[in-house]
């Protein structure tokens, strides 16, 4: 690990048990899904086997809006109040500073889908559903949302505004998201297509959704991720020659 | 002065071919995304680019140093540069992955993998099948779960099935042609010599869109064991003398194993002996069995003679019999069927329904017949254990097979009842107030015959005669052993054993539907709506009073 | 230790730090000093290891800025103008995070000591959002000195604090400098006087000069500015009269009065000429040299 990741990490996740806003978000978080989860059940009742996959599958068009905000003030704030020149001049590379920020907003996601475990659970104790596809589908939305936190931190990086960071991510997750069905947009084929292997929806829906795990969707987030975190390293360094 | 103008000649070279050269890399790394493979044009490109980077390198070489490792306003450069060639890996990461087909199937019914029943009839594909789907960019994401399924089948043939996906949007001609009614609409064919579909061999997949998980293998599959057989094997239902219908999808009906037999490649079809009699034609040629599910009035001497002339010509039926109560009802013991099959074949029915009277052989009452003993050395019967996939009819009728056959036939039992049961002769009991007695010298002692068969060696001729119909009803089909019992009953007729691999519970997935009490929605409700985000919110709560005494 | 030399930094065709040569010793306290603008901040920057010279070198304890970065970034510790601190941590938090960050060995120990030693022992579980101004830049303090680093750089660390708070920031420097290598910023000439072994001027980038607060007290007393006010006279008349005085070089009317500047003491000379003229001496008083008033001096005579 490289040094320094660590104790960011640590700080930043702190930052998140206390902050209000991190409950809040997992408090929405958790009354979407649990509404859903009823409406579900309900809806199947008699009528078909239980999804396990209905609740990782919400989570992908969820992160759209909860990924920036968990992103939004990461590297924004440390812009505007100065305490990325510190940082910046700290013995600590650029690449710990911004490894140990990402890995704190997926630690903090990791729980928060933890905590969705219960629906899980719950199906567990009522019929049978199917854990295999339950695995798929969690493995893939950890990935997924693990990607969406990534392009969350570049766009914090961008700008010294939390607010216009949430904003420019959600625009460009919801673009990222809308590529899955980027055919019921585009009427030629092949770009639909394109598009759709392009986005982020397009590597889960069609194959972790459905209790499929394909080494090129494991390949696509782990890139986005390594991309985003590469490009944030870059703006963040860019601070020390702009 | 030639001199310098060679130089600045040099370096300008150098210049353009560092332009050309990063055009080229850009371009043949966006086709490689784009094409999500290596064409000679994006190799080309990609040579290209490495090329001219590396001519600007060697033509004006402090040019280039400068360009990579310039310390000031060259930092936004190098970082768009680093950025590209990271994407590049990462693209070329995932091309390749995707190439390699790397997948693993998590599902506990294994879906994206094809069963043992699906890979026996792709080990018959010999000729190469094309796949062609139907999808609108707007079905796009079923085509992408669908595809999963069809590359299976491609691997599993080496390459021998194909798949092809047209845009019904776009090609009008070719969905005109197809007959596509609906996106999504899936196809498989022979090829023909120049490598197009052959649209006379041409079978829709009838992949089912509802809101439960389509189940593209058991369709798929069905439709190649359908192409594989097609033209080879049909089997007629008779319809006249008010035989049960192989179109009623009611629990009395014989839609499943209609469907059944469809799924897996015969080609299944109706034909009315009362009216071919009547007309005075004969049996279509290429029946390769006719089966006569319980009619319930008896057949006439003529049309007797119509199934006669045909199955003694090497033709095959499957009789199912039931005990009718009716007046001239089907098989009675004197009637002309009967007699023409206990004159040709040695066997009949008898005016006796099957009593067990045997707790290990009946289920809920003694006209509940379960299979007591099986000759597993017929071909019939060599799938059908008594203890474990047991066959159950439901009233059986008893009958009775002649041990000296008449020349040239040979004939046998299939299944037996147990020896504490006997054939109740008094119907009128039965009938009217259900009370049966064995009553010596009348009826008839068991163990007693419910399944047998018969051939005409010389022509092949066959006949299974069973007493009892409901067992291939929808209702009762997947019943123990019942589902084979047809299927190897058929199979032995037809002489295509094992092309048929009727399995009606092969391919159904086994998660049952949820089922709780309102009680316990109304518990999980409470627990998931309001006692998990509370609990969330009280503890967001606390943190945040704790942090407000922080401020003194 | 501290050695720059020939430092630049370009920022495209504007030079903000052009060629400044200087050095800091271990026990002593420099002063960067200048106007707004002038470099200071890019300056310090550089030596922090944040952004690297576009040519010239710097070494601090031994080890170049650019090359060896992050043995520099371990061996300073830096303030920068505007105090930087994480509003939703505690003060004992904040500093904490500064010292595993910096990978000091016993962290607690650490940070109990420097908060003692900052005077915000008392505050260590107050969140740093609701600390004063004047805290906030005790607390940067504790954040530059935890991990006991040899040389410590300040930017204007006196800004924007009220005077009781300044001079125990100053005073705090001076103890500093006991056992640091302190280099550290102002646009505040007394402050550097007071605080300062050694003030190194800087402006537009250039270093006009530089030397211990005597030295470069004598150099500026070349030039006298006086403020004079005269009644009896008109405007026109008054700056007229005063400046056909030998050695005066301006005259500009301030107030009621004027500024006179010249090259030597003219007290004397001016009260004299005022009263000869019939007109009565009001005020007659020097004005102290703002640091403008250096510049101009010292870039006129750069000429």
């Amino acid at each position: 690990m490289l040094r320094g990741t660590g104790t960011i990490f640590w700080r930043e996740v702190g930052q998140y048990f206390a902050s209000p806003v991190a409950y809040l978000i997992a408090f929405a978080l958790l009354l979407l899904t649990g509404l859903l989860f009823n409406s579900d059940l309900t809806f199947s009742l008699t009528q078909k086997p239980a999804d396990p996959a209905l609740i990782p599958s919400f989570l992908a068009l969820a992160m759209v809006f909860f990924a920036p905000l968990l992103t939004m003030r990461m590297l924004a704030e440390e812009s505007r109040e100065g305490t990325l020149e510190l940082l910046l001049t700290a013995p600590v590379s650029d690449t710990a500073v911004v490894i140990g920020k990402f890995l704190s907003a997926w630690f903090y996601y990791t729980i928060l889908l933890l905590l969705t475990f219960t629906y899980q659970f719950i199906l567990l104790a009522i019929t049978q559903p199917d854990l295999g596809l339950a695995v798929s589908a969690y493995i893939g939305i950890w990935l997924y949302g693990g990607a969406t936190l990534a392009v969350g931190l570049l766009f914090s990086s961008l700008t010294e505004n939390q607010i216009v960071a949430a904003f420019l991510s959600m625009s460009v997750l919801l673009l990222l998201w809308l590529g899955d069905i980027a055919g019921e947009i585009v009427a030629n084929l092949d770009l639909a297509r394109v598009l759709r292997q392009l986005s982020l929806g397009g590597h889960f829906s069609t194959s972790f959704a459905v209790g499929l795990l394909r080494a090129e969707d494991v390949a696509y987030y782990a890139g986005i991720m390594v991309v985003m975190l590469f490009i944030t390293t870059r703006i963040v360094e860019s601070h020390r020659w702009r | 002065m030639s001199r310098e103008a060679v130089i600045i000649r040099r370096n300008q070279l150098g210049q353009w071919a560092g332009f050309i050269g990063g055009g080229a890399a850009l371009l043949g790394i966006i086709g490689l995304l784009w094409q999500g493979g290596l064409t000679p044009i994006i190799i080309g490109l990609l040579v290209a680019g490495a090329a001219g980077l590396g001519l600007w390198a060697l033509l004006s070489p402090q040019e280039f140093v400068g360009f990579v490792t310039g310390r000031q306003a060259r930092y936004g450069t190098v970082a768009v540069f680093g950025t590209l060639l990271l994407i590049g890996i990462v693209a070329l990461t995932y091309i390749v992955l995707q190439r390699a087909v790397l997948t693993l199937d998590m599902t506990e019914g294994q879906r994206f993998t094809l069963s043992s029943e699906s890979l026996g009839i792709l080990r018959q594909v010999t000729q190469p099948i094309r796949i062609t789907g139907f999808y609108s960019p707007r079905a796009l994401q079923l085509r992408e779960v669908d595809d999963q399924f069809f590359r299976l089948y491609e691997v599993a043939t080496d390459g021998r099935i194909t798949r092809e996906y047209i845009d019904p949007d776009v090609n009008a001609a070719q969905r005109n042609a197809f007959g596509v009614t609906e996106d999504g609409s899936v196809f498989i064919s022979y090829l023909n010599p120049d490598g197009t579909p052959n649209l006379n061999t041409l079978m829709r997949v009838p992949i089912e869109r509802g809101p439960e998980p389509s189940n593209q293998e058991r369709d798929l599959t069905g439709a190649i064991a359908r192409l594989l057989a097609a033209g080879t094997l049909t089997v007629y239902f008779d319809t006249s003398n008010g035989a049960l219908s192989p179109f009623d999808t009611s629990q009395q009906g014989l839609s499943a194993i209609n469907d059944g037999m469809r799924a897996n490649g015969v080609i299944t079809s109706v034909l009315n002996v009362a009216d071919l009699a009547q007309s005075g034609s004969s049996i279509p040629a290429n029946a390769a069995a006719i089966i006569l599910a319980r009619p319930t009035q008896d057949y006439t001497e003529a049309e007797v003679q119509l199934l006669g002339s045909y199955v003694k010509g090497g033709g095959a039926l499957l009789i199912l019999a039931d005990p009718l109560f009716n007046e001239d009802a089907f098989l009675r013991q004197d009637g002309a069927l009967n007699r023409f099959l206990w004159d040709t074949f040695g066997i009949r029915a008898r005016d006796a329904v099957a009593v067990e009277n045997d707790p290990g052989a009946s289920a809920q009452s003694p006209l509940d017949i379960i299979s007591a003993a099986v000759f597993t050395d017929t071909d019939i019967g060599a799938r059908l254990n008594s203890d474990e996939t047991p066959t159950l009819f439901t009233v059986a009728r008893a009958l009775e097979v002649n041990d000296s056959p008449p020349p040239d036939v040979a004939n046998g039992r299939v299944i037996l009842t147990s020896q504490n049961s006997y054939g109740e002769t008094n119907f009128r009991a039965l009938a009217e107030t259900n009370t049966y007695q064995f009553d010596a010298g009348q009826d008839i002692p068991g163990p007693l015959t419910t399944v047998a068969w018969a051939n005409i060696q010389q022509t092949n001729g066959r006949v299974v005669l069973i007493g009892d119909s409901d067992f291939v009803t929808n209702g009762m089909v997947g019943t123990g052993g019942n589902g084979i019992l047809f299927t190897d009953s058929i199979a032995w007729l037809t002489r295509f054993g094992e092309r048929i691999n009727f399995k009606p519970q092969a391919f159904t997935t086994g998660l049952p539907m949820v089922f709780v009490s309102t009680q316990t929605l109304d518990l999980i409700a409470f627990i998931t709506v309001i006692l998990m985000p509370g609990l969330v919110l009280l503890t967001g709560l606390a943190v945040w009073l704790r942090r407000q005494r922080l401020q003194a | 230790m501290i050695e720059v030399h020939k430092l630049t930094k370009r920022y495209g065709y504007h030079l903000a730090v052009d060629q400044i040569s200087f050095e800091a010793h271990p026990g002593e306290v420099v002063g960067l000093l200048g106007p707004n603008g002038a470099g200071k901040t890019t300056t310090m920057r550089m030596l922090t290891g944040f952004m690297p010279p576009s040519e010239g070198s710097a070494r601090i304890a031994g080890f170049d800025v650019l090359a060896d970065s992050l043995e520099v970034r371990r061996r300073v510790g830096y303030l920068p103008e505007r105090v930087p601190v994480y509003p939703d941590m505690t003060v004992k938090g904040y500093v904490t995070f500064w010292a595993k960050l910096r990978g000091v060995e016993k962290p607690r120990a650490r940070v109990d000591a420097v908060l003692e030693r900052v005077h915000l022992t008392d505050r260590r579980n107050t969140l740093v959002r609701n600390l004063s101004k004047g805290l906030r830049q005790r607390l940067g303090l504790a954040q530059a000195l935890v991990h006991d680093p040899p040389i410590v750089i300040l930017d204007e660390p006196t800004i924007g604090i009220d005077p009781q708070q300044v001079i125990e920031v100053r005073e705090a420097v001076r103890d500093l400098g006991k056992h640091h290598t302190v280099l550290f910023s102002t646009h505040i000439l007394s402050e550097a006087e007071q605080v300062c072994d050694r003030v190194v001027i800087i402006n537009r980038g250039k270093i006009i000069a530089q030397g211990t607060p005597d030295t470069l007290r004598t150099q500026l007393q070349h030039g006298l500015s006086l403020y004079v006010e005269i009644a009896g006279a008109g405007k026109e008349a008054g700056a007229k009269l005063l400046k056909a005085l030998t050695g005066v070089e301006s005259v500009t009317a301030q107030g009621n009065g004027f500024v006179v500047r010249a090259r030597t003491d003219v007290r004397g000379e001016v009260a004299d000429r005022v009263t000869r003229a019939g007109y009565r001496l009001l005020e007659l008083r020097p004005v102290a040299m703002t640091l403008e008033d250096i510049f101009l001096d010292l870039v006129g005579r750069g000429k």
